[in-house]
């Protein structure tokens, strides 16, 4: 619930007629406003408290979020450890409650990896085959998911999210396309395509209302491809080939936007995903083209200035 | 104290406007489909292919307005028919017509994926038809012009579970000049009503035999010299 996805969906909740106590466990705290959103903020570490507080609020669904991105928020091993800490505790403390009725985890697209001769735009029924550290995270979220959910017999869905990007979503692929210089493939430029985070949140929020009981691609529809981002951007493109990747990983790690394996693998072989299904079984699909999500990224301002507000210069009074 | 260093926002669009502006008119920043094709560059290619295969096109009306089909051509060795037929029945139809055969290692097969090829996958095939694509496909290449070899049925399988027609495209071509064929036929149909795998091996050899009786009906290259239609033959 503290991070930008997690708080987005918090604030949906709230307004949704069909939820009635909302609880949420982050490190951070949440990002927005949260009026009826109970807020606990305990490491994925801390176990023993997690499952307490889980076990004490007993939810009917419970929605787990805590995925962190590779070089997102944080380097790849301590995003790893802090995803499995977190898919520990709160699955397990998930089966010890008794009203549970449905789980939604976070999972990605990532999943279906990018082999050689792996399928363009892979649906839901395609096996996992992640091919990159992130993949193999989210690929693990949904089994350890699977498991708890037959042994306690419960509903699990797993929304799998094209990349997300936002405004103030703490995304590598966001964060290396905002580079005043910007690599890419020019042999393979591949397409790929990418949802924004306020889409991400109105999925979950309809999984959790249908207690979805599959994986579901969430994905916005079109495609983009490195450089055409880079163009629509207004970026300086910088095509390479080959071996010199290995020091344009190493200077955009220096200068802020470190560049994971996952976002290497987009980058090569491209990243898309069926997600017409969406629609049919969550009731709500995209309503941004990645064109324009990837627009959106650039529109965002660097630094907003906040001014300290001038003195009213006469003060009325109504009655 | 942190020192906030902004990006030099407009230096640098300048400069990105100024190294991108000559590629602009050959780089569209919005043409890639959900399957990775760019409409931008098969029409810039597709007058260049011209200059290979001018190709005429017959029996459009036997193919669907929206939804999808699997289109089944002859190959002779070496001479692109998928490619050719694409991009001649997509200039027709004014729909993206993909075909099926391409690598998966840069740069060829990026390449041909940005002008509408697909994997040689089943599962891939499947997934186009089923939103509605018009996929067209080799059968095995044969020597001679005017044979239609084997139809892969596992391909063929792809459009019996996505529940679209299987059509026919007789394509002819001279290895001497640039007259190119290709012959839209009528969707095959079983007579007999198949539940299980059969139905795809069946519904491939009537696709051959289909293509056979198209081919033989177009006879051969006729270019007015006997000696170069004979080598055309080969």
């Amino acid at each position: 619930m503290g991070g930008e996805l997690g708080s987005l969906v918090a604030s949906l909740l709230e307004r949704e007629p069909w939820v009635g106590a909302l609880s949420g466990i982050d490190v951070d705290p949440p990002r927005r406003r949260l009026r009826r959103a109970e807020f606990h903020r305990i490491e994925p570490s801390n176990r023993e408290r997690i499952v307490d507080v889980v076990t004490a609020f007993d939810p009917h669904v419970l929605i787990h979020l805590a995925v962190w991105e590779p070089d997102a928020r944080a380097g790849t091993a301590h995003a790893k450890q802090f995803t499995s800490d977190a898919t520990t505790a709160m699955l397990g403390a998930a089966a010890e409650c008794p009203s549970l009725e449905s789980i939604v985890v976070r999972s990605g697209i990532e999943i279906y990896g990018r082999n050689r001769h792996s399928l363009t735009r892979p649906d839901e029924t395609v096996a996992p085959d992640p091919t990159s550290e992130y993949g193999r995270m989210v690929e693990r979220i949904e089994t350890i998911a699977e498991a708890v959910a037959q042994r306690i017999g419960v509903a699990v869905g797993a929304l799998r999210l094209a990349p997300v990007l936002g405004p103030h979503v703490p995304s590598p692929l966001g964060r290396l396309l905002r580079q005043p210089v910007v690599p890419f493939s020019i042999l393979a430029d591949p397409p790929f395509a990418v949802v924004e985070d306020a889409d991400a949140a109105r999925a979950f929020v309809a999984a959790a209302h249908r207690r979805l009981t599959q994986p579901i691609n969430v994905v916005a529809p079109g495609a983009v491809t490195g450089l055409q981002a880079i163009m629509r951007g207004k970026r300086v493109p910088l095509p390479l080939v080959g071996p010199e990747w290995t020091i344009a990983r190493r200077l955009s790690h220096v200068v802020g936007a470190p560049i994971p394996e996952h976002v290497m693998e987009l980058l090569h072989r491209g990243r898309l995903a069926d997600g017409n299904r969406a629609a049919e079984v969550l009731g709500v699909s995209p309503a941004r083209s990645t064109p324009e999500v990837v627009d959106r990224l650039f529109a965002w301002e660097s630094v907003v200035r906040i001014t300290k507000p001038q003195a009213p210069a006469s003060v009325e009074v109504v009655a | 104290m942190a020192q906030l260093f902004e990006l030099p926002r407009r230096a640098v669009e300048t400069t990105a406007t100024a190294v991108t502006t000559p590629f602009r008119p050959f780089l569209p920043d919005h043409t890639v489909d959900e399957w990775g094709r760019d409409d931008h560059l098969v029409r810039v290619l597709w007058p260049l292919a011209r200059l290979r295969w001018n190709v005429s096109v017959g029996g459009l009306d036997h193919l669907p307005a929206r939804v999808g089909a699997l289109l089944v051509t002859n190959e002779r060795r070496f001479s692109f028919s998928p490619l050719y037929v694409a991009g001649a029945l997509s200039s027709a139809t004014g729909r993206p017509v993909r075909f099926v055969g391409r690598g998966d290692h840069a740069p060829f097969g990026a390449a041909l994926r940005r002008v509408g090829a697909l994997l040689d996958n089943p599962t891939e095939v499947h997934g186009a038809l089923r939103h509605g694509e018009l996929v067209v496909m080799a059968t095995a290449a044969t020597t001679h012009p005017r044979h239609a070899g084997t139809v892969d049925h596992e391909l063929v399988g792809a459009a019996v579970t996505a529940g679209v027609a299987v059509i026919p495209v007789a394509s002819m071509s001279s290895p001497f000049n640039r007259t190119a064929r290709a012959e839209v036929g009528p969707p095959v149909r079983l007579r007999k009503k198949r539940r299980g795998p059969l139905a795809e091996i069946e519904l491939a050899e009537a696709t051959q035999r289909h293509l056979q009786r198209i081919l033989d009906e177009l006879g051969g290259v006729q270019t007015g010299v006997v000696a170069i239609d004979w080598l055309g033959e080969g």
